[in-house]
């Protein structure tokens, strides 16, 4: 079977726990539980007519003191960054992840996730610095992992990238 | 290395052993699994069989070999069972070990520390955030406070200028009305309007050399539409400004004004009116009303008093049907007599309880003897005003008198 090496980063608390657990367990809890350290699960997807087996390294959140270590993201076939829409610094931390990834593991297929789409009163990114990113060739997707919006969709459009 | 003698270097590897829970693994070029050993339940992985692809049984693996970097270190790896680990991977030409040690009590401790300061920073963005909103809220608010202030300072000239128009327009009104007359007999009136333009107007001039007439217009409503009606009323009379109309016939000049100002086409507004024609030769006095109170006549010297006898007349108001006739009525005036004509604010007045005047009371003021000079008129709007209490009248005060 097809296996597949997936990174998710970006900043501390932006959901990317959350988003692992909605996709591989189906849950989602309102406490905010930090990571330390890698936590890794397996989920089997369908790609076509054949299965996949993602391997999801969810990578303890970047903040001011800790930088994320580019090394884990070795052998990593793609990766998500993930970005909290209610708060417009982890984009910016976000861009910076991703200047140092590419520097370290090249063109490895990647998708931006706007988490946190239920909150939709309280966003706070400008629709402007989405445009100029997408124009530098990125790619956004709006997800909730409190409602499940878009996870699912997501993580099987990046299986679908890496089957290629 | 530490030049350390082998009985410490052993005590230390023990203390390591006991202390972190040693498991190992290790893999070969094939990147099999080819021996597992250790603590493994521990980690939750006593199920391994050694013999198939690494990767398989242990994920962390996929994607990390052939080693790039040794020693390589994935610090604080959560276990299938819970714990928590350091992953040290070690590669030699032929194998890679994989040395896993408990460091989940330092987890736990890091995990809490770093727990607090997240919720400490998150909570400090967003107060941030709150802050930031708040002060864009305020600067919103002190844009609209002085746009607001620009506009009250606007609508203030426009009030101002509004206000003197107004004034300008009352003058004008005032200047139309005539001047009392005292040959070859008394006319005299007073005129309070409600608002700074009433809707009553009123007026008296000689249509030839033996007829008088006088007349009196209450427009519904008050305000600058109303007066603009009830003075355009007025000098369509005054200067007989309706076609085919003999002035000297009551009945016949409401007829024509009825005609001429059809709500309709006169802004949805009617009036009430009293024309009378007095013959100076005979004392005759001629008259129709149109929804207009009827006037009082008041027989005998002033000085004496005496009884006030309304003229009765009837006809609906101008404006509203155009089919409407009116009649003349007719009496004679002898000298000395004093004829009333008024609109309704005269007399139907409020109290401060709400009450009403009494008409009795209103007619009872006109017919009671004149001394010292006093005018009635004076003496009717002094009782009105106490009637009524402090501020304006509800409703135009306008009573016009001619005296024989």
């Amino acid at each position: 079977m097809l296996q597949k090496k997936i990174c998710l980063l970006g900043a501390f608390g932006v959901g990317k726990t959350s988003l692992v657990r909605r996709f591989v367990d189906t849950i989602f809890s309102d406490a905010y539980l930090t990571t330390v350290g890698v936590k890794i699960d397996k989920k089997l997807v369908t790609v076509g007519t054949e299965q996949m087996a993602l391997i999801l390294w969810d990578i303890a959140g970047e903040d001011e003191v800790s930088a994320v270590r580019v090394s884990y993201l070795r052998g990593a076939a793609g990766y998500l960054l993930v970005v909290d829409g209610t708060r417009p610094e982890t984009l910016d931390t976000a861009v910076s992840i991703q200047s140092r990834i590419g520097a370290e593991i090249g063109g490895v297929p990647f998708v931006v996730l706007l988490n946190k789409a239920d909150l939709q009163e309280d966003w706070a990114i400008p629709m402007e610095r989405i445009q100029v990113l997408e124009a530098a060739g990125w790619v956004f997707r709006r997800t909730s992992a409190k409602t499940g919006f878009g996870v699912e969709e997501t993580f099987q459009e990046l299986a679908a990238r890496l089957a290629r | 290395m530490l030049d350390l003698p082998a009985r410490i270097s052993d005590s230390l590897l023990l203390l390591l052993h006991s202390q972190r829970v040693l498991a190992h693994l290790v893999i070969d070029a094939s990147q099999n699994l080819v021996q597992a050993g250790g603590h493994l339940e521990h980690y939750g992985l006593d199920g391994l069989v050694p013999g198939g692809p690494a990767c398989e049984q242990l994920p962390f693996v996929e994607g990390l070999l052939p080693l790039t970097e040794t020693p390589f270190l994935i610090r604080s790896m959560e276990m299938p069972s819970g714990r928590v680990a350091d992953v040290h991977f070690f590669a030699d030409d032929s194998t890679v070990w994989i040395l896993l040690l408990d460091v989940t009590a330092e987890y736990e401790e890091a995990r809490l520390v770093q727990q607090k300061a997240y919720d400490m920073t998150l909570l400090s963005q967003r107060e941030a955030r709150l802050i930031e909103q708040l002060e864009s809220a305020n600067q919103e608010l002190t844009r609209a406070h002085r746009e607001l202030a620009a506009s009250r300072e606007a609508l203030l000239l426009t009030h101002d200028r509004l206000r003197q128009e107004l004034r300008d327009a009352e003058r004008y009104v005032l200047a139309m009305l005539p001047a009392p007359l005292s040959e070859p007999f008394v006319v005299d009136w007073r005129f309070v309007p409600s608002t700074e333009l009433g809707g009553d107007s009123f007026g008296y001039h000689w249509i030839d050399a033996e007829h008088f007439a006088l007349y009196l217009i209450d427009v519904c409503g008050h305000g600058v539409g109303a007066a603009l009606l009830s003075v355009a009323v007025a000098d369509t009379l005054r200067s007989g400004a309706l076609p085919r109309t003999d002035f000297r016939n009551p009945g016949e000049v409401l007829a024509a004004l009825n005609q001429a100002y059809q709500m309709e086409s006169h802004g949805e507004l009617f009036c009430t009116v009293w024309y009378g024609v007095y013959q100076r030769a005979t004392g005759c006095l001629r008259y129709a009303s149109a929804g207009h109170p009827p006037a009082l006549l008041v027989s005998g010297p002033p000085e004496a008093g005496g009884d006030a006898r309304p003229l009765q007349a009837s006809g609906p108001c101008v404006g509203i049907s155009p089919a409407a006739l009116y009649r003349d009525a007719q009496c004679i005036l002898r000298s000395p007599a004093r004829l009333f004509v008024f609109s309704d604010g005269t007399y139907e007045i409020a109290r401060p309880d709400g009450s009403m005047l009494e008409f009795s009371a209103f007619t009872e003021i006109l017919a009671r003897p004149i001394r010292d000079g006093q005018s009635e008129l004076d003496r009717l709007l002094d009782f009105a005003r106490d009637a009524h209490g402090p501020g304006a009248l509800e409703d135009d005060f306008t009573i016009i008198k001619m005296g024989l």
